[in-house]
């Protein structure tokens, strides 16, 4: 036994509901905001980081052109104030000149640059002390010289304060500018990573954009096919609509006569065995009339035919009242039992799951092999057979009682074959053909066939008439029918009706 | 029951044995004493009347009266009456319809094609045995055709 089938999953895909359709909806939704707020909110971010990277870049080159700029001007003035000493010439000495009048600007900017950048606080005070020192200094020797004492200036050069006062600005201002050049470079560093992540955001926002919108236009997509195919559902019943209440209103009719010469064949056959039993109580009501008259004859002699009567009615009619009357109320138990059990079978729940036609005509069909082989039979089943959607147990009995019937009336002079095959008729479901090359039915029992305790053909073969009416509810029951093609000694054709899907039928019975 | 001075047969065609033993002797019961042929199955019964080709020839110069019942297990009473009514040599027998139905268009159907008599069986036995006596009383005077 397969799984249960699960009535209520229509057709292949799962539809989606407006509620389902709505929540998705809404969740991609606010999943796109929340992806776009984070491209949105990680780019600032990433901007502001770089804009504050290009600043503090801007600060240092600033700081380090501020220090060479000094460091230039310094060795200017220093250059100026040698070749002056050196040489006594006023010419030599413009170089001095000019950074003297340059320098306090440098200073200024100097101090200006680096005031900001507290990493070089140190560094840039000591190093303004520094300037004012060797500007000290070289005034000093300056103004030496102007008043011509030039051996005074030199020894004064000579001491090495000024060379070990520049020495110790160039190792500072060299600091300063190495210190910037790392600075320089780490903010290109920094710079250029964050331009990499801000180009990785702007990707994976870009990705997670579409996905969003990927997933939404599928769901809007196949919601919209959806309501579509929903609606062209709701048309095709609408025009058909008609065509149905006819059907229906055509198997109503039949179900109507149905139920009309069920109850007629009801009646006349529990009538008959009553006929019976009323006739023959009163028969044997008869009878012992005459065995009272001789047996109560209280001491008169009985007659000869009282005798004669008594002997009779005790030998013969008794028994044989006695006999019918037994048959009969057996024979109508056998009927009620008939009837009980097919009513019993239409009021039995269906248990709808996938049945394999195939498989289940096979085992039908190995269940009867042995009569089968002994009748020199051959069973051909079609490997068309299809799966449906249907009710087993009413369809092994179907099938079983189909070969049945095939075993019981084959025409003993040839070797039995029977096939089964399939097609599929739309609309109308699944057509399966029963054949056989048996004794066959005449045409006008070709109704009767499927009635209630009828039967067709010579009485040779016991049966109370019973299976292909059972026969007939059952596919009935299953939402299909039977019908029979039949030529007398050709054989019999049941031609089966069977919906694909009896799940759909019982739907559209309580719609 | 005469036919031309020959002793009918009575074909009685009843699927119920236990009727059939009952009509038997009720029809005994009001003196007639033709010979009885009981029938259990239409299609035994069409063997005996019409022979097994159906052609009819086997009743030819028979004196025959049927009793028929409706509702039998094989085939249906109202073929039988039709197939002996259509043939052209047992189409003069007379029939008598004798059932347990009373459906009006089936008594109707019966007459439109020939039946001579169509009597329901009542359930209640007096009644039952009384019209079977009046029937046997009706047979014991009517006069047979031969078959052809």
């Amino acid at each position: 036994m397969s799984s249960a089938y699960e009535a209520a999953k229509p057709g292949g895909g799962m539809p989606i509901s407006n509620a389902a359709f709505v929540r998705s909806t809404i969740i991609l939704f606010i999943a796109g905001v929340f992806a776009l707020l984070g491209i949105v909110g990680t780019s600032l971010w990433l901007v502001g980081k770089v804009q504050s990277y290009f600043t503090g870049f801007v600060e240092q080159r600033e700081a380090r052109r501020a220090s060479a700029d000094l460091l230039s001007i310094l060795k200017d003035a220093e250059t100026g104030q040698r070749g002056f000493i050196i040489t006594g010439d006023p010419a030599f000495r413009a170089p001095y000149d000019d950074a003297l009048r340059g320098v306090a600007e440098q200073k200024q900017a100097f101090a200006d640059r680096l005031g900001g950048l507290p990493e070089y606080a140190g560094d840039a005070e000591r190093v303004q002390q520094l300037v004012v020192e060797k500007l000290d200094e070289l005034a000093g020797t300056v103004d030496l010289m102007l008043q011509g004492r030039q051996a005074e200036a030199i020894a004064q050069v000579k001491t090495d304060r000024g060379r070990m006062l520049m020495d110790e600005i160039r190792d500072r201002l060299g600091n300063i500018m190495d210190d910037a050049d790392e600075q320089l470079r780490k903010g290109v560093v920094d710079t250029l990573w964050s331009a990499g992540a801000l180009q990785w955001t702007t990707v994976i926002g870009a990705i997670a954009i579409i996905t969003v919108l990927g997933g939404a236009i599928i769901i809007i997509v196949q919601y919209t096919r959806d309501n579509l195919a929903a609606r062209r559902e709701v048309e095709l019943l609408n025009a058909t609509l008609e065509k149905r209440v006819d059907e229906r209103t055509e198997e109503l009719i039949r179900a109507n006569q149905e139920v009309q010469r069920f109850a007629y064949i009801v009646t006349h056959d529990l009538r008959a065995p009553l006929v019976n039993i009323m006739g023959f109580t009163s028969e044997l009501q008869a009878s012992l009339a005459a065995i009272q008259s001789y047996v109560l004859a209280d001491g008169k002699t009985p007659s000869e035919a009282d005798i004669l009567e008594a002997r009779r009615a005790a030998g013969e009619d008794l028994p044989e009242a006695i006999g019918f009357i037994r048959s009969s109320t057996k024979k109508m138990d056998g009927l009620i039992n008939a009837i009980l059990k097919i009513s019993r079978d239409g009021r039995r729940e269906l248990k709808i799951e996938r049945v394999n036609l195939k498989n289940l005509v096979e085992a039908g069909a190995a269940a009867v092999n042995h009569q089968v082989s002994e009748a020199d039979g051959v069973i051909t089943i079609a490997d068309n057979l299809p799966t449906v959607v249907s009710d087993r147990l009413s369809l092994e009995q179907v099938f079983g009682n189909l070969f049945d019937n095939a075993i019981k009336y084959r025409l003993t002079e040839r070797p039995l074959r029977i096939s089964i095959t399939a097609r599929n008729a739309g609309r109308a479901g699944f057509v399966i053909e029963f054949a056989d090359n048996g004794r066959g039915i005449a045409p006008e029992d070709h109704e009767r066939v499927f009635e209630l305790f009828r039967r067709s053909g010579t009485q040779d073969k016991p049966g109370e008439g019973i299976g292909l009416a059972h026969v007939r509810s059952l596919m009935r029951n299953l939402g299909g029918d039977i019908v029979v093609k039949s030529e007398i000694g050709q054989g019999t054709t049941f031609v089966l009706r069977l919906p694909p899907d009896l799940s759909k039928v019982v739907r559209s019975m309580q719609a | 029951m005469n036919g031309l001075g020959k002793e009918v047969t009575i074909v009685m065609i009843e699927d119920d044995e236990g009727h059939a033993r009952l009509i038997e002797k009720n029809i005994r019961r009001a003196g007639v004493h033709n010979e009885v042929v009981p029938f259990t199955s239409g299609t035994d019964a069409l063997d005996f009347v019409l022979g097994k080709d159906r052609s009819g020839m086997a009743s030819a110069g028979r004196f025959l009266l049927i009793l028929l019942d409706l509702n039998l297990p094989d085939m249906s009473g109202i073929d039988i009456l039709q197939k002996i009514k259509t043939n052209t040599h047992t189409k003069r027998l007379p029939v008598v319809i004798l059932t347990t139905t009373d459906d009006e268009r089936e008594i109707q159907r019966c007459y439109d094609l020939g039946a001579n008599v169509y009597i329901t069986k009542p359930v209640e036995y007096e009644s039952f045995a009384h019209a079977i006596r009046q029937l046997g009383l009706f047979f014991s005077v009517i006069q047979i055709p031969e078959s052809q």
